[in-house]
């Protein structure tokens, strides 16, 4: 098993993701029928093979260095939970 | 109006002057209100689609249209971003969120003067086959077993997308597709679905799940309609860094269903003896029937095939938790208050995200952290490259490559499987296509003993839709599949 309750709760934090007690055991369950899943791989050789990360093979164009008023303070806030003035508000960070 | 419009017979009926935008757009409407029970919309833009029809009915009488298809009616999966319209990717955590940007999509569609009915259900962030992950419920299937009442699901996660098309909802609409989210559902609901090669369309404006796998496409009648609206969506797009400079073709305008002399490939690896008897046959009488019209089946293999599933689920949830790590309650969407920053992100996003999608953050976490990095995600995008070169191999030898769509048609919404992997093979036959790249169809081609729609899949290499829909123009043609659900929900 290797989900158990405490590396649920760990991998919870590095998400940001709160789990309650009541869904850790399906959760566990479910996680570690993926993960037994997704190990198969492990049995296929690929020391001489290379990583594909995107299968469009194009050069990444530069874009121009223009100026464009596009996304506007008052735009980018419009859905904001919380805003004052043109800042997105959140609970305290430093006391 | 006639259940058997489609894009192409609604243009020439206002071209004529048969029929307005605006009655069109209300038939619609009408349509959508009659079929509420299936839960195909989340949002219904009523009023807009009838300004925007009246709209197109002063451009055609002033002689100014935007296409031969201004006016037409669509619906546009809840997952591209639309100005002034709530887009919440079916999710409890974007339920209020009403963009102020356009996607590229559907920015070419209004700019070709289509109207948007609304936006379609869908499954949460796209995750899922059966669109049961949706916060807003389930998608009903308009097509139902012969033998049982039953509600069935529509495939996911386009499943919204798909069964407004077979229920006549919209006439054509708009899904994505990351590992089979527009094929699998059209199989399910005996409707058309297109995924272009990676690239080809503008992914700007759409919400991400994984972007390195993501397409937009048509879910259609038929192939035609296909080849209309990719013509309409698809290009290069500079908000777009992948989008991909090839010239697009004018599909509809090309699509010629001579198929002489072509190779198609039958992979051994698709067989199975799990596979419905029904489907096998199907698949086998389509291969016969290009042959008789023509083409040279050729049998091949695709010896990586089965890897397909497992690295698909390493390098998705991968993406997918860095994409979704956007959601933290801050600049927009839902927020939970907390005690401090880390304890609102936290509560945002459990009570946010449902289960499939807290599931596939957490592996996708897992797979990314320190120590696994190199075990998983790397592995698994070794793998990819495996399975990119075995369709590469392919391609020297065959134009295009015949498979069924899925391992089973549509099954009823109380018998999803608990266990997560059973549900993701689902999507065996639709996964490798997007991690290779490629562009994928799914057209219906009969029913099976329960009068439910089979879905055979085409396949070509990058860049080549127009074989694609060369090929599949040739099949429908030759079958000429008719099969419409009886509405039962209108009794």
């Amino acid at each position: 098993m290797e989900f158990d309750k405490k590396s649920l709760l760990k991998l919870g934090k590095l998400a940001r993701i709160s789990i309650s007690d009541d869904k850790l055991n399906n959760l566990s369950k479910d996680l570690n029928s993926i993960l037994e899943f997704v190990d198969q791989l492990k049995e296929i050789k690929t020391d001489q093979v290379d990583p594909t990360s995107n299968s469009l093979n194009q050069k990444l164009e530069v874009r121009d260095d223009k100026v464009d008023t596009k996304n506007s303070a008052e735009d980018i806030l419009e859905n904001a939970p919380e805003k004052e003035m043109d800042f997105f508000v959140v609970p305290k960070v430093i006391e | 109006m006639k259940d058997s419009c489609t894009l192409k017979s609604l243009a020439v009926l206002l071209e004529n002057n048969k029929i307005s935008s605006k009655e069109l757009t209300s038939e619609y409407l009408k349509n959508i209100e009659n079929g509420k029970e299936l839960n195909c919309y989340n949002t219904i833009s009523q009023e807009k689609a009838l300004i925007d029809a009246e709209k197109s009915d002063e451009r055609r009488k002033s002689q100014n249209l935007r296409s031969k298809y201004d006016g037409i009616p669509i619906g546009i999966k809840d997952l591209f971003c639309t100005k002034g319209v709530t887009t919440t990717a079916s999710s409890k955590i974007l339920s209020n969120f009403v963009p102020n940007y356009e996607s590229t999509v559907t920015q070419n569609c209004d700019d070709a003067g289509l109207i948007s009915l609304g936006k379609l259900n869908c499954d949460e962030f796209a995750m899922g086959s059966t669109n049961k992950t949706s916060f807003f419920g389930s998608v009903k299937n308009p097509w139902k077993s012969v033998n049982s009442d039953n509600e069935l699901v529509p495939g996911g996660s386009s499943g919204g997308s798909a069964a407004a098309v077979s229920s006549d909802l919209c006439v054509a609409s708009l899904g994505t597709d990351t590992g089979g989210s527009i094929r699998q559902p059209a199989s399910f609901t005996g409707t058309v679905g297109l995924k272009p090669s990676y690239g080809r369309v503008s992914r700007w404006g759409i919400v991400a799940f994984a972007s390195s796998l993501d397409q937009a496409g048509p879910i259609t009648k038929n192939v035609e309609d296909a080849a209309i609206l990719l013509d309409i969506i698809s290009g290069h797009d500079e908000k777009d860094s992948t989008s991909s400079v090839n010239p697009k073709e004018n599909y509809y305008e090309n699509l010629n269903s001579d198929i002489r002399g072509m190779k198609i490939g039958i992979p051994k690896e698709f067989r199975s003896d799990k596979l419905p008897a029904s489907t096998q046959k199907s698949w086998d009488e389509c291969a016969n029937l290009l042959k008789t019209n023509g083409a040279e089946i050729v049998d091949i293999s695709l010896p990586h095939t089965m890897s397909a599933l497992p690295a698909y689920y390493i390098i998705a949830p991968a993406e997918a938790s860095s994409n979704l790590a956007r959601y933290d309650g801050v600049r927009y969407g839902l927020r939970i208050k907390g005690n401090d920053l880390i304890d609102m992100y936290e509560k945002t996003r459990s009570e946010g995200f449902g289960d499939e999608v807290k599931r596939r953050i957490l592996i996708g976490t897992y797979v990314l952290s320190s120590g696994y990095y190199d075990a998983y995600y790397i592995k698994a995008q070794k793998i990819r490259s495996l399975i990119k070169s075995d369709y590469v191999e392919a391609f020297k030898k065959v134009d295009a490559i015949l498979t069924p769509s899925t391992p089973s048609t549509a099954f009823e919404i109380a018998n999803e499987p608990s266990d997560p992997v059973q549900n993701y093979l689902n999507d065996i036959f639709t996964v490798p296509v997007n991690l290779a790249g490629l562009p994928g169809i799914s057209i219906p081609f009969a029913n099976d003993e329960n009068n439910l729609p089979i879905g055979l899949q085409l396949i070509t290499n990058s860049f080549e839709e127009q074989k694609l829909l060369n090929v599949a123009r040739n099949i429908e043609e030759t079958i000429n599949y008719s099969e419409t659900p009886e509405k039962w929900w209108l009794k």
